[in-house]
């Protein structure tokens, strides 16, 4: 000890005294990074860590996962089912019994009065696949609604349908391994150290020890803008004018890969007779950005041994996202750059079990990346169940975003909620408010009884979270890794999987299925549904111990394999004649834009603290702590034009609503553009617009004009406050 | 140095050894732990940039052993890692953060920490005009110095810089809560929660250290920016180890145990989003400093109610302190002389009971003092540091004072009915001890507050302040208790009150001065100290520019007093006037003196460590939700 102390002082550092470590899978996005719960003498999780041994993170973790272990007695847990006959009553405390009896009762009445379809069910991107595969069983098999869907619609629908078009099948191609092979990198509407950063930190590593350019596409000067080679602050919605100019210049430069093209695609020339149009001459005056920039990365990226794209919420939520997604394939197609090492194209997904709802739970389909318009697929489904093939639908019925202008409508009567949360996550919230009222029966499934769509219930069913339940998730990679039963459910909430497989036997068709009574006997009917060599998401190799011992296992995984790491390497695509699609895409700008009354852009988009509508991370403190309100990023000449000044609030009007926020000036933003983070309820979403896009029905959130004025400071602090309550 | 030599000649085979042999492990390592936890055993530099030996056991105490155990929470492991006793420090590539919080939340992990503190913390410095637009992140703990100012800072000897690894540690059950080291610290990295009322700070993770592993907060670093390691020693692949990059504080304060790299250009200022009016300027070359960044207009305001802090106890006492003793001491000076007034005042019946009142006074902002600290029963830890804490000295020193004019006191009634040459001997060793423990404890007062990292309170302004204080405000005390006595004696009051009025007026004077100069210095030397005067000319420029006028009325009135007036009725109601312009001045000046202090600390975040959100969180009452990371002040 220096400075004369002689005595030692006594070191104390808190201690955690873990007996046993669980092995787990995070629940937040879809990254699918490792964790390990530290569980003490009693059974209580006091700590936990990233797992080393995992490929994905490499025993990395980022801020919600490295305090996710403190969600489980959060505030706002649901802790017993409540029921109430009027959204403006209270609720009454009610048996798992009554709930049920309830929910079942009202279900079959909508359904004998109004149609089969006039009771919808909207999920999520959340639940363990085992759960989404047994609530396909209970909706497609027993309720049998053909308006049912997931609210991954309002994140993944576009990549999934921009993947369908141009390769067959959902799927993305790539990995993150492609990171140390690619020679280039170009991510389209991606902030990955905001919204993945442990994916950055793959890629960081990557770049740290092999570099190579990376061009990121953001109109907003991102952290990964910041750290890219090039940055392409595009004008808002135009990123298919920009990836045409690009294309425009690789055909017009001789640089496509012409082999790969002829061998391995279809529609060329009907590409090429639409990229004519894009001469980046006249594109930069739509995309904003200048001819020889285009022609540079164009250059860059066709000329890469390898290169890869990867894309966000930037590509997907937006009028033409499954065009928007169709086109970044098509650049990697002329290029040459699909099923190689470090050659894909790389869809960044949003929630933990995106995938998994996708790949299982029937929502727009049926399980197993099989589909309802496919007499074939319905027959193997009805068969392997034991129903009759005539009871599913021959075609997909309304998405999430259908669904609820459907309410409006009165042809959907009854709704059931499973871990969402539209009251804040819907483009447009009054209008979703409204149509919740409308509702004759509403039922909430969820962790959290605060969850703000819950004003609106008839019945609430507290659900399990995370690792008081037991089964799968798929990340982005297609890996699926296992999350084990660590802790006993909170209260008297129980996992998904047992509500479903409960609720089915009010059904006549419950009886019918096998409702196997554990996950990973689900699990063990999904792999036998899998089975198949023509089949894609084949993971029939996979078994529980399996994943674990892997640290997670990517399909396809037939039986005696052990995962694959990219798709499409052979060339071969799952389409009619094995060639996929160029698909020419026209840029067509139906847009709300900034004018003289509505002066900016509104941007939205996360940030990293946060995860979706904070039902979980706004409870934990060294999380929400970096943004317990919400904000809004501004310009600062443009809020000195407007008297507007920082860390006030502002008033935010759309043709649909207001909303208040406070103000964070920077020039991260453009001068007629604002950004607000979307986690927070009665905020963003009540001034956006939300135009679908006509393939995926995915809203546009990230493009609608609006104005902003002053505001009394102590009113508008006071309704931020009231917003936030717990 | 023998034992230098051993540990280097440690065979692998030993070493596996001793990871097995010596101790239960202190961290449990991860199965299949990643090469980016691990420490990496570089061979190390002799001396550090400064000059300074890296090895510590060569600058340590003589029997310190370099294999002894750290004893962490009582566990005698010994860590097998041969730079065990070696200076190590943070590498912070500010080229890479991303700001993604990883490294603040597993810290908060791991130490059980409520939203509301943080040992380490991320903020940023912004600047450019979009799209060409830069934002350097900063994640910033504590630096383990060289020159610990919180080590020496700290009256209760809470903190030790150990040999193993130079990590600086601080027990939180060793301190009272006073939070001196916070201000004495250039980068936020001691931490006052006011909920324990004690501070708390990064341990440097030394439980992962002697398991051969980085601090969690490097382990958990997702933009690879920031790494651990042997000071001066550059990690791989990186190119620069320099001690200075923009929001940071001159290293030259503490030499802090922290490396940078900073290659990235970036625009020619830097602002910061938090409330902070400082901004930051390149110089000639890459190097930036701190300048005012007037984020408000020039609007002069009044802003009463913001003189009022949490600091609120200390101007009472300081003042009250400065007041006593000045009282204490023109009483004794003038009985000493055997000025007539002293003389009547001396043999008047109200003279002990005005003692009496000095003593109870004094008694009262002491008391005031220890309940400003977190936890005031441990009041009597103060004493601890005399070897290098000004506080503990003026703590010291004070408390002689009061003791002794306590004493005085009570020797001067005793001596009402006891009279015997040894008490007389006692009570003038009394009142020469009182008056010199006095004029030191206010000297030890004022070293407290020169302080590196706060430049508006680092200059000799302080002193003449205080001294200027001791003067005016003992000068009224003094009056207060003479007047009456000599009014009681039925002698004539214009020569006391003339006595008084000429030092209030040598007080206001010294306190002129000082500011003068202070606010010469306050434009001249460093952006801190120039955004702490813009503050002063215009949040509080109304109640500045009064505290001004007031001085000068000061003046006025003592002048008239002195060289006018023989009318007792008159002189009374001047002085009546002046001793409330000097107690209204000096209060409001010393008010301003605690508010207007701007640190060098490290740029906040938007929301995180922004000082104006946390009042706005604290008016607006989000703090009765304890997940948005602000608490009520307690005090």
């Amino acid at each position: 000890m220096l400075f004369g102390r002689k005595n030692i002082k006594p070191i104390v550092i808190p201690e955690k005294r873990v007996a046993h470590w669980s092995y787990a899978t995070c629940a937040y996005c879809s990254t699918g990074c490792s964790i390990e719960l530290g569980l003490d003498s009693s059974g209580k999780v006091i700590t936990s860590r990233g797992n080393a041994k995992a490929d994905v993170n490499r025993g990395k973790l980022c801020i919600k996962g490295l305090l996710e272990h403190e969600l489980f007695d959060s505030k706002g847990r649901g802790s017993e089912p409540l029921i109430r006959q009027h959204h403006h009553e209270p609720f009454a405390p009610a048996s798992w019994q009554q709930a049920m009896d309830k929910t079942a009762t009202a279900i079959k009445t909508i359904q004998e009065k109004h149609g089969r379809d006039a009771f919808a069910v909207v999920s999520t991107g959340q639940l363990l696949t085992e759960e989404f595969y047994t609530l396909g069983k209970l909706v497609r098999g027993c309720i049998g609604t053909n308006n049912y869907d997931g609210n991954t619609t309002l994140c993944m629908a576009s990549a999934v349908s921009g993947y369908k078009r141009s390769f067959g099948s959902d799927g993305a191609p790539g990995c993150y391994d492609d990171f140390d092979k690619t020679d280039c990198l170009m991510a389209f509407g991606s902030n990955l150290p905001e919204q993945h950063p442990v994916i950055y930190w793959r890629l960081k590593e990557a770049r740290e020890k092999r570099p190579f350019p990376l061009i990121v596409v953001d109109p907003r000067v991102t952290m990964f803008a910041q750290m890219a080679d090039i940055h392409l602050a595009v004008t808002p919605g135009t990123d298919c004018v920009l990836i045409n100019a690009m294309m425009y210049v690789i055909f017009d430069e001789n640089l496509a890969d012409t082999a790969f093209i002829e061998q391995h695609t279809k529609g060329l020339s009907e590409l090429t007779k639409i990229i004519e149009d894009y001469n980046p001459k006249l594109a930069q005056k739509v995309c904003g950005i200048d001819e020889d920039t285009i022609r540079s990365v164009a250059r860059l990226y066709a000329k890469a041994a390898t290169a890869m794209s990867i894309w966000t919420m930037g590509i997907n939520q937006s009028t033409h996202g499954s065009d928007g997604v169709v086109n970044i394939n098509n650049l990697n197609l002329i290029t040459g750059n699909i099923g190689k090492p470090g050659g894909t194209s790389l869809s960044i997904t949003g929630q933990c079990n995106a995938m998994g709802t996708r790949e299982w739970s029937s929502c727009s389909g049926l399980p197993g990346y099989r589909a309802l318009e496919n007499p074939e697929h319905r027959q193997q489904v009805a068969d392997f169940w034991g129903i009759t093939p005539d009871f599913f639908p021959e075609k997909r019925g309304l998405t999430e975003t259908d669904i609820f202008p459907a309410i409006e409508t009165g042809e959907i009567k009854g709704l059931w909620l499973v871990a969402t949360n539209p009251m804040t996550s819907m483009p447009n919230t009054s209008r979703i408010r409204k149509a919740l009222e409308k509702l004759d029966f509403l039922v909430v499934q969820d962790s959290y009884s605060d969850v703000e769509t819950n004003q609106y219930a008839h019945v609430y069913l507290p659900a399990a979270i995370w690792a008081e339940k037991e089964g799968c998730f798929t990340n982005t990679e297609r890996r699926i890794n296992l999350t084990r039963k660590s802790v006993p459910n909170y209260a008297n909430s129980q996992s998904d999987f047992w509500i479903f497989t409960q609720m089915a036997k009010y059904f006549d068709h419950g009886s019918k299925i096998p409702f196997p009574p554990s996950p990973e006997l689900a699990f063990d009917e999904m792999k036998a549904l899998s089975k198949g060599s023509e089949r894609l998401l084949d993971i029939s190799g996979m078994s529980y111990d399996k994943i674990e011992q892997a640290t997670g296992i990517q399909w396809p995984c037939r039986e005696g394999e052990t995962g694959q790491a990219r798709l499409y390497t052979d060339g071969h695509f799952p389409t009619a004649d094995g060639k996929a699609n160029l698909i020419g895409v026209s840029f067509f700008d139906n847009n709300e834009k900034p004018d003289k009354r509505y002066p900016f852009w509104l941007n939205s988009g996360r940030v990293v603290e946060h995860f979706h509508t904070r039902t979980r991370t706004g409870k934990i403190g060294n999380c929400n702590k970096f943004s317990p309100i919400p904000y809004m990023e501004m310009n600062p000449d443009a809020a000195k034009k407007l008297g507007v000044k920082h860390q006030e609030y502002v008033r935010l009007i759309s043709r649909r609503s207001d909303a208040v926020a406070m103000v964070q000036l920077t020039h991260r933003v453009a001068p007629d553009m604002v950004f607000v983070p979307f986690h927070f309820f009665d905020c963003v979403n009540r001034l956006t617009l939300g135009l679908l896009d006509p393939h995926s029905r995915q809203p546009a959130f990230k493009q609608c004009a609006v104005r902003i004025v002053p505001v009394d400071q102590q009113e508008a602090e006071q309704l931020s406050l009231k917003r936030r309550h717990f | 140095m023998s034992s230098k030599a051993e540990v280097s000649l440690t065979s692998p085979q030993k070493d596996k050894q001793k990871t097995e042999g010596l101790g239960v492990s202190v961290w449990e390592v991860r199965p299949g732990e990643r090469d980016y936890a691990k420490l990496s055993d570089a061979p190390a530099k002799e001396t550090n940039r400064y000059g300074k030996r890296i090895d510590l056991i060569d600058i340590t105490h003589a029997n310190t052993s370099p294999n002894r155990s750290m004893n962490i929470n009582g566990k005698n492991r010994v860590g097998d890692n041969p730079n065990r006793n070696k200076q190590h420090g943070f590498f912070f590539n500010a080229d890479n953060c991303i700001g993604c919080h990883a490294c603040e939340s597993a810290c908060s992990e791991k130490n059980n920490n409520p939203a509301h503190l943080a040992f380490r913390s991320v903020g940023y410095v912004e600047g450019g005009s979009y799209p060409d637009y830069k934002r350097m992140n900063i994640s910033m703990a504590c630096n383990h110095c060289d020159d610990p100012v919180c080590l020496k800072g700290c009256p209760t000897g809470a903190y030790t810089k150990h040999a193993e690894y130079g990590a600086v540690l601080q027990d939180p059950e060793t301190c009272f809560g006073c939070g001196y080291c916070t201000w004495v610290c250039p980068y936020n990295a001691p931490q006052l929660d006011p909920v324990k009322g004690q501070v708390s700070k990064c341990n440097m993770c030394v439980d992962r250290l002697e398991e051969g592993l980085k601090p969690a907060c490097v382990s958990a670093c997702l933009g690879n920016a920031l790494d651990f390691g042997v000071i001066e020693n550059t990690p791989q692949n990186r190119e620069q180890a320099k001690t200075q990059i923009p929001g940071f504080p001159s290293p030259e304060i503490t030499q802090p145990n922290i490396r940078f790299q900073q290659t990235k250009s970036l625009p020619d200022q830097m602002v910061r989003t938090d409330s902070s009016p400082i901004k930051y300027e390149k110089q000639n070359g890459s190097e930036f400093t701190s300048t005012v960044d007037e984020k408000t207009d020039k609007t002069r305001l009044w802003s009463l109610s913001k003189l009022s802090s949490r600091e609120n106890p200390l101007v009472i006492f300081t003042l009250s302190t400065q007041a006593v003793i000045g009282a204490f001491l023109i009483l004794l000076l003038g009985s000493y002389l055997e000025i007539d007034s002293f003389v009547s005042i001396k043999s008047s019946a109200l003279y002990l009971p005005s003692l009496l009142a000095l003593s109870v006074i004094q008694m009262t902002v002491l008391f005031l003092s220890t309940l400003h600290l977190g936890k005031p029963l441990r009041f009597y830890r103060g004493f601890n540091n005399l070897r290098y804490s000004p506080l503990s000295r003026e703590a010291f020193a004070i408390a002689i004072f009061f003791g002794c004019l306590s004493s005085f006191t009570l020797l001067s009634f005793i001596e009402l009915w006891l009279s015997h040459q040894w008490l007389s001997y006692l009570i003038n060793a009394s009142a020469g001890i009182a008056i010199v423990s006095g004029l030191i404890g206010v000297y030890f007062m004022h070293c407290i507050y020169r302080i590196e990292a706060r430049p508006f309170w680092n200059h000799w302004q302080v002193l003449s302040s205080f001294f200027a204080s001791l003067l005016s405000l003992g000068a009224g005390l003094f009056a207060i208790f003479a007047i009456p006595a000599i009014l009681l004696a039925g002698d004539d009051i214009s020569q006391i009150i003339k006595i008084a009025a000429s030092l209030t007026l040598l007080g206001v004077i010294g306190e002129g001065l000082g500011l003068i100069f202070h606010a010469r210095y306050l434009n001249q030397d460093s952006g801190e100290g120039a955004a702490a005067h813009y503050i002063q000319k215009t949040l509080f420029g109304k109640s500045y520019l009064a505290r001004n006028a007031l001085m000068v009325l000061a003046c006025f009135l003592s002048i008239l007093i002195i060289f006018t007036t023989n009318n007792s009725t008159q002189s009374l109601v001047l002085a009546g006037l002046l001793i409330c312009t000097v107690f209204i001045y000096a209060t409001v000046g010393r008010a301003l003196f605690y508010v207007l202090v701007i640190p060098t600390t490290m740029p906040g975040a938007f929301f995180w460590k922004n000082k104006r959100f946390e009042q706005h969180a604290r008016d607006i009452g989000l703090t009765d939700m304890p997940q948005c990371g602000v608490v009520a002040n307690t005090h």
